[in-house]
């Protein structure tokens, strides 16, 4: 768990998935469905994609909104989750997932500009 | 060279088939008409083997006769005919241009021996002419005078019918022709808009150039009167044959348009220098357009409770004139005005008229539309305001409602209705409703408001109204639409002049003759808590300072009153910076006690008992984002020149609509 934290994690959607293989990622979407196991649930970006999650636990309660999920891409391109976030839908402005998604592609269409990687090692 | 005649061609015409360039020889010529002004010329044609006599001359070709080029005998071409039916069945052929193929002297005298064709004398064998083609689309020859007339003549071509050719005075050629034969039966104007006429868009315009109407033609609307007379007073038939509304002009008097009223407005008054009065105005649609008409004064009171909108009327005699842009959407050359002797009457017959002519627009599209069009527009009501009242300018109380109106792109925008509309709304169950006539605005963005002219319609009955009903139902009630109109907050919408601190040294901002005002978006890092607070007079709108007497008195200068006690007010100097620049800004009490989150008069009492929890409140004012609205202003004091920066307005972060601004400053900087 320690690891994945000191290193930078770009944030992704669908479409970057498989650009992001065997890499620490932070993806935010809508929760859609949790399968019975519990240990998989799968996911939708802004632009509607969707993409799955798997836990090392299965849930232990409902899942739903929107999550952060930060974890590793795997070769199928599922998100192996290390750790994952709810936010709160009761409290503050509501989310814009595809105003979110907006941001997201302009961080990797303009990369010069926001420089994550260097920030996070020095 | 001897010419050959087109034998079988007047057999022809005489029974009213086109025959295409017929090559006749003049027999005689008779002038008809009254002596007065222009001469209608009859010719007696003959194609050898036939002659035909109910030719007339369109009175451009006059001067063939009158310079003594058309005379007797001499072989004609007819390149340009029209074929009039009169009640009776016979045929006249209105020659509209002819070429002299050779003269009297070169034929000598009569071809063949032509026996006069009449109503049993057709009986010789019926040679077969050429006939398929209608009136031939030879251009105009060069004798025909005007370039009015040749414009007019390829539009006729095109379009036939309604015989142009002068470019003279269309009301007094019409006399002659009226007491010429034409005048015994009215002419029928059906076979004329039967021909080609109808194919094309009649619209006037280059008949308008050149009043033309050729007698037959005038002979039309002439019938039209005693036609006309007649549902006026019988009520039963309908005139033959109403005018379309494309080709009302003012050079023709009598004409019948059948109609339906789109948009009645209400009756207006008006008081101006030149006096008073009233007036209302509908517009009118048929098949082939649509046309204002407005009524004043009199005619107000005979015809406002007559007119209902959506019916259908025959309406005659009435003055028409040049539209006046300014007042009217429509795109009619013309609009009408109503007088005494105009007549408006209920028509039963109303195939063919088509409903309301709505052009709408999607919301969506509003955006690309420019400010101040007028537009249609049609959607659901999802929500509305109650009515309000506003006191305008002038003075005028008014009522007032805002709708929201969602369409199938799933946008939303706002429709303010003012006045009786306003009232009468009825927004329960989320009707459709259309709109005629509003104006976009880009109050908030973009939003509608019906004007005077607009008609509002509540459900109505049309398919596009049907289609928006279904798609509502059945989807439109669960989107959470984007609205154009972002009226939550008045911070949003076009209003706005976004701008960086940095700008405001870099643009000079305050130094013009007027202050400059601006929005940003900025970080509260310093406020200066000494003299953030002032003892104010008490009495209502007055904010001087006042003087404390130190006999427990204070007095206010301008009252010129001394108080036993006062108000707390703020004046704030707080420094502003956002990622470019620093600016110090003054806030006054309204905006300060936004800033601080504490009432002036709580904060007085605060920095005489508990200091430190004085301090907090400024300690926790700092370092938060707000929108900020602002005025800048060259000013000067004593001999100084400062651009000063007054805080209007302290607004929360819209962090939604910010990202959405950022992002498309981002892009357009990109591209």
């Amino acid at each position: 768990m320690a690891g994945i934290l000191d290193v930078p994690k770009p944030r992704i959607n669908c479409s970057m998935l498989s650009q992001h293989i065997n890499r620490a990622v932070c993806f935010v979407g809508r929760v859609e469905k949790v399968y019975p196991t519990g240990k998989t649930f799968s996911v939708s970006d802004g632009e509607g994609n969707n993409a799955t999650v798997e836990l090392n636990e299965p849930l232990e309660e409902e899942l739903s909104g929107i999550v952060e999920v930060i974890g590793m891409v795997s070769n199928k391109g599922a998100i192996m989750a290390t750790t994952y976030d709810v936010l709160r839908e009761d409290k503050g402005t509501p989310f814009d997932l595809e105003l979110y998604n907006e941001a997201v592609k302009l961080i990797h269409d303009f990369p010069q500009h926001y420089p994550f990687e260097v920030a996070a090692s020095g | 060279m001897s010419v050959r005649l087109t034998e079988g061609a007047v057999e022809a015409l005489f029974k009213g088939v086109e025959v295409n360039n017929p090559m006749l020889q003049l027999l005689s010529i008779r002038q008809i008409g009254a002596p007065s002004a222009s001469p209608r010329f009859r010719l007696m044609m003959s194609d050898g083997q036939h002659s035909l006599s109910s030719v007339i001359l369109a009175t451009q070709l006059n001067y063939l006769i009158e310079q003594n080029l058309l005379v007797p005998n001499c072989v004609c071409l007819l390149k340009k005919i029209i074929i009039n039916t009169l009640a009776d069945g016979r045929h006249v052929v209105i020659v509209m241009d002819l070429e002299i193929l050779q003269s009297a002297e070169e034929t000598g005298g009569k071809i063949g021996n032509p026996t006069p064709c009449s109503a049993d004398g057709k009986n010789s064998s019926p040679k077969k002419v050429s006939s398929s083609t209608s009136v031939s689309a030879s251009p105009p020859s060069a004798a025909v005078p005007g370039t009015s007339y040749s414009s007019s003549n390829t539009a006729f071509s095109a379009s036939g019918g309604r015989g142009r050719g002068f470019t003279g005075k269309a009301p007094v050629n019409a006399s002659p022709m009226k007491a010429s034969p034409m005048k015994a039966s009215p002419m029928k104007a059906s076979p004329m808009k039967a021909s080609p006429m109808k194919a094309s868009p009649m619209k006037a315009s280059p008949m308008k150039a050149s009043p033309m109407k050729t007698s037959p033609m005038k002979a039309s609307p002439m019938k039209a009167s005693p036609m006309k007379a007649s549902p006026m007073k019988a009520n039963s038939a309908s005139p033959a044959k109403a005018m379309s509304i494309a080709n009302l002009n003012p050079y023709q008097s009598k004409w019948t348009i059948r109609a339906r009223v789109t948009n009645k407005s209400n009756i207006r008054t008006w008081s101006n220098s030149r006096g008073e009065g009233k007036l209302f105005s509908f517009e009118i649609v048929d098949e082939s357009g649509e046309i204002k008409i407005t009524a004043f004064n009199n005619e107000v009171d005979k015809f406002f409770s007559l007119v209902e909108q959506g019916k259908v009327y025959y309406i005659s005699k009435a003055t028409l004139k040049a539209a006046n842009k300014q007042y009217t959407t429509l795109k009619h050359e013309y609009e009408m005005t109503l007088h005494a002797n105009s007549s408006i009457v209920p028509c039963d017959d109303i195939q063919g008229v088509p409903t309301l002519n709505c052009d709408f627009v999607p919301i969506a599209e509003l955006e690309n539309r420019d400010k101040d069009a007028i537009i249609d527009l049609i959607g659901v009501c999802k929500s509305a305001e109650d009515v309000s009242r506003i006191t305008t300018k002038s003075s005028r109380e008014v009522s007032k409602r805002e709708l929201s109106l969602i369409d199938t792109t799933g946008k939303v925008v706002t429709v303010t209705l003012w006045g009786d509309e306003a009232e009468k709304f009825d927004s329960s169950g989320q009707p459709v409703v259309a709109i005629k006539g509003a104006r976009l605005s880009d109050f908030g963005g973009r939003s509608l408001s019906a004007l005077f002219s607009s008609t509002v319609m509540v459900n109505p009955d049309i398919p596009e109204a049907f289609r928006l009903r279904a798609w509502y139902d059945k989807e439109g009630y669960a989107l959470d639409s984007q609205s154009l109109t972002e009226t939550r907050s008045s911070v949003s919408g076009s209003r706005m002049n976004w701008k960086m601190l940095s700008d405001v040294k870099s643009e000079s901002m305050g130094h013009g003759e007027k202050a400059d005002y601006f929005s940003c978006i900025a970080t509260v890092v310093y406020i200066r808590k000494e003299n953030c607070l002032y003892q104010a007079c008490p009495s209502a709108d007055c904010n001087k300072k006042v003087i404390d007497q130190q006999n427990g008195l204070y007095r206010c200068e301008k009252c010129n009153r001394d108080f036993p006690n006062f108000k707390y007010r703020l004046l704030l100097s707080a420094n502003l910076a956002d990622f470019g620049d620093n600016q110090w800004v003054t806030c006054f009490q309204e905006t300060a006690e936004v800033l601080l989150g504490h009432s002036a008069e709580a904060l007085g009492q605060l920095r005489d008992t508990d200091e430190d929890a004085f301090d907090e409140v400024f300690q926790k004012a700092t370092f938060r984002t707000h929108i900020f609205k602002n005025r800048a202003k060259l000013e000067t004091y004593n001999d100084e020149c400062r651009v000063k920066v007054t805080v209007l307005e302290v607004l929360p972060v819209n962090h939604r609509e910010y990202s959405r601004r950022l992002l498309s400053n981002i892009h357009k900087l990109a591209s």
